[in-house]
């Protein structure tokens, strides 16, 4: 049992990561290769103030911090690209990415760096017999919260409205009237504001380094595609069926564990092409 | 007055002479040109950090030295990210462009895939930090030298510290590549010449994100000790969540390249009381090391070798005498003249056996504590070198 929870973090941690994917794919149809650099850059902003006002200080800054990068980022990048070929806009997420890897080697340098769980959650509680610690409960607390939050935004609010009427037609919904560019600026920076809170939520879980990005956007790029590239409520299912079944094959398969992710995605898109929430033609 | 100024345009003169004279030798005879395809990004990206600083210092110390065999030391650094594919290409690079004499590759599947192509390049390696045993094995090379301890002389290390443990049931937890196995396997056998028995046996893939599934088998299986054969990011990240689910304070702990001096740095005291091979430290007292740590102290003020940084030193010693003895940089010429040689090293006279390649050196055992108020890995025993590298098992044909 306590598998299937340790199961339930990593899935929660990769929805967390993947649900901002989510949000700029299904607005600017931008693949954003930088997303991993966000997170990476998020878990050292949130590492460098939490150094001096605190783990929750941190968390806050870092999503603030990426959340204002993110409106540079739609501003200065997708906007003006938006009629270009998408392989355009991918090649330039590309590049930002190592631009941000190597802003980050310059200013904070190679070494790893490992952080402490806030005092708060440091600690464990027992569970079905197991001590479990307190911090891979708050991961799980982050992502429901993530998890309503958005589907509250996107169900019960005239912006969540708009969003979800961009996402599906973003020319329409700009005849309506709607400020299609107001509202991508909005949702790529909450978007990155996300890889803010899951880079800061990582630091406690691993080591940082410059290139930490590299070892999960693989999986959350999977979760994406496989939740079905614009749906919020498949990218939530497919994290946690990954994170579930990796985990389990670890304790299981261990040997072929790290190609389970994959093997979802192909038997996934193989029964259904558009992903498991995904609209179809 | 006037002595004086003569003094300081004769000082400055011999200064300038002593300069010419140097870059003129040097300029007669082709520079010693060494490749480093090393893991400068990725989970390794640390320790070839901290090979590429030994090296930085050895071939500076060896040029403001006059140079090796009067020659100029030349050194280029290529990233393979501890990927085996790419520090193929990146040492076939090397060699293309002269830098044939390599050294400094992080990961031992790396080696593995450059070993075989020595002879193809014309080229010749030196491992400084590589420990899977094939290395000097039964994939052994002419031209492949390792200076550092393999796996199996880390197993020679671990007996006798495990025969004093009360534990009685073992798990592993190992990397999954050439290394991690290796020392998974000489673990197991360990335990099994020393009565106990290993309940749990984990080898999770190199650069894992989560370890949890790992750790609580371990805690699940009733281990009362459990041995970690991990490095770098993937060691960093493993003790951060291990310490989450209070493995260290369940069960001993103990490891190899898990507790080095550049994670214990980092993890502070998540570590502290773990168990370790130690297979070189900058408190060892040898003279020559003591002459290291200090030049090093000059060069990079408040900072010790590293693990890491005292084998890849040791090696760049090595590689510099060969070059000496053989009186030429041509991979073959120094190949020959390291092969059964003997060599003046930091933890003194060392012999390059001839039947593997192999240095015969000591090995350590120790425990990470504080010593003068910092974290490191502490020596608490010390393995002789015959003793500590066992004799070649016939499979290395040469």
């Amino acid at each position: 049992m306590i598998q299937i929870i340790n199961g339930l973090v990593y899935g929660s941690f990769l929805y967390v990561l993947a649900v901002g994917l989510v949000l700029i794919f299904g607005l600017r149809r931008v693949t954003n290769f930088a997303h991993g650099g966000f997170f990476m850059l998020g878990a050292y902003v949130s590492y460098a103030v939490a150094a001096y006002l605190g783990f929750w200080t941190g968390m806050v800054v870092s999503v603030a911090a990426l959340a204002a990068f993110g409106v540079l980022l739609d501003r200065f990048v997708f906007r003006p690209l938006s009629s270009e070929e998408p392989i355009v806009t991918l090649l330039v997420t590309f590049g930002l990415l190592f631009v941000l890897e190597d802003a980050v080697r310059t200013i904070w340098g190679k070494n790893y760096i490992s952080v402490a769980a806030p005092e708060a959650l440091a600690g464990s509680v027992t569970i079905f017999g197991s001590q479990f610690p307190v911090y891979r409960l708050f991961v799980i607390a982050v992502a429901v919260t993530v998890a309503l939050g958005l589907a509250i935004w996107l169900r019960s609010t005239r912006v969540g409205l708009y969003v979800r009427a961009s996402s599906v037609d973003p020319v329409t919904t700009g005849m309506q009237g709607v400020d299609t560019d107001r509202l991508s600026a909005l949702v790529v920076a909450i978007g990155t504001g996300l890889a803010g809170l899951s880079g800061t939520i990582a630091g406690p879980l691993m080591a940082l380094s410059p290139s930490m990005g590299g070892y999960i956007i693989i999986d959350c790029f999977i979760v994406v595609v496989t939740g079905g590239l614009t749906s919020f409520t498949g990218a939530f299912v497919a994290a946690l069926v990954i994170g579930q079944f990796h985990n389990l094959g670890l304790v299981y398969v261990p040997e072929v564990a790290s190609v389970i992710p994959l093997l979802i995605m192909a038997v996934v898109l193989g029964l259904r092409p558009q992903g498991l929430a995904g609209a179809g033609k | 007055m006037i002595d004086s100024k003569r003094a300081t345009i004769l000082g400055l003169s011999a200064v300038v002479v002593s300069a010419t004279l140097a870059t003129s030798a040097w300029a007669q005879k082709e520079p010693l040109k060494i490749g480093v395809p090393t893991a400068l990004t990725g989970t390794y990206s640390q320790l070839g950090d901290e090979a590429k600083r030994a090296v930085e210092f050895a071939v500076n110390e060896a040029n403001a030295a006059g140079g090796v065999d009067g020659r100029k030391v030349e050194v280029r650094f290529l990233d393979t990210e501890a990927k085996p594919e790419l520090a193929r290409q990146q040492a076939e690079k090397l060699a293309l462009d002269g830098y044939k004499i390599m050294t400094a590759t992080i990961a031992s599947g790396e080696v593995l895939a450059i070993g075989p192509m020595l002879n193809r390049w014309d080229a010749m390696f030196v491992a400084t930090i590589n420990k899977a045993n094939d290395i000097t094995g039964k994939q052994c090379q002419r031209r492949l030298f390792r200076v550092n301890r393999p796996d199996n002389s880390d197993a020679a290390v671990v007996q006798p510290w495990l025969a004093t443990r009360s534990e009685a049931k073992w798990a592993i937890v190992a990397a999954d590549i050439a290394w991690g196995r290796n020392s998974g396997e000489s673990f197991s056998k360990a335990a099994a010449a020393t009565g106990k028995t290993i309940v749990s046996e984990n080898y999770p893939p190199f650069g894992s994100n989560d370890y949890a599934a790992h750790i609580q088998k371990v805690l699940d299986s009733g281990a009362q000790g459990v041995w970690i054969a991990l490095a770098g990011r993937d060691a960093i990240t493993f003790a951060r969540q291990a310490k989450q689910f209070g493995l260290f304070d369940k069960v001993t702990t103990g490891g190899v390249s898990f507790t080095t001096d550049g994670t214990v740095k980092v993890l502070g005291d998540v570590v502290k009381g773990i168990h370790t091979i130690i297979n070189y430290s900058s408190t060892l007292d040898t003279p020559g090391n003591k002459k290291l740590v200090a030049d090093w102290a000059k060069a990079y003020p408040g900072d010790a070798p590293t693990n890491f940084q005292g084998e890849t030193y040791l090696g760049m010693q090595v590689i510099f005498q060969a070059v000496k003895k053989a009186g030429s940089v041509k991979p073959a010429d120094v190949a020959k003249a390291m092969s059964g040689g003997t060599f003046e090293t930091i933890l003194g006279t060392q012999v390059m056996r001839k039947e593997d390649n192999q240095l015969v050196g000591p090995n350590y055992f120790g425990t990470v504590e504080a010593v003068s108020g910092t974290l490191q890995p502490v020596v608490k025993m010390t393995v002789p070198a015959q003793a500590a590298t066992p004799a070649p098992d016939g499979s290395c044909k040469l």
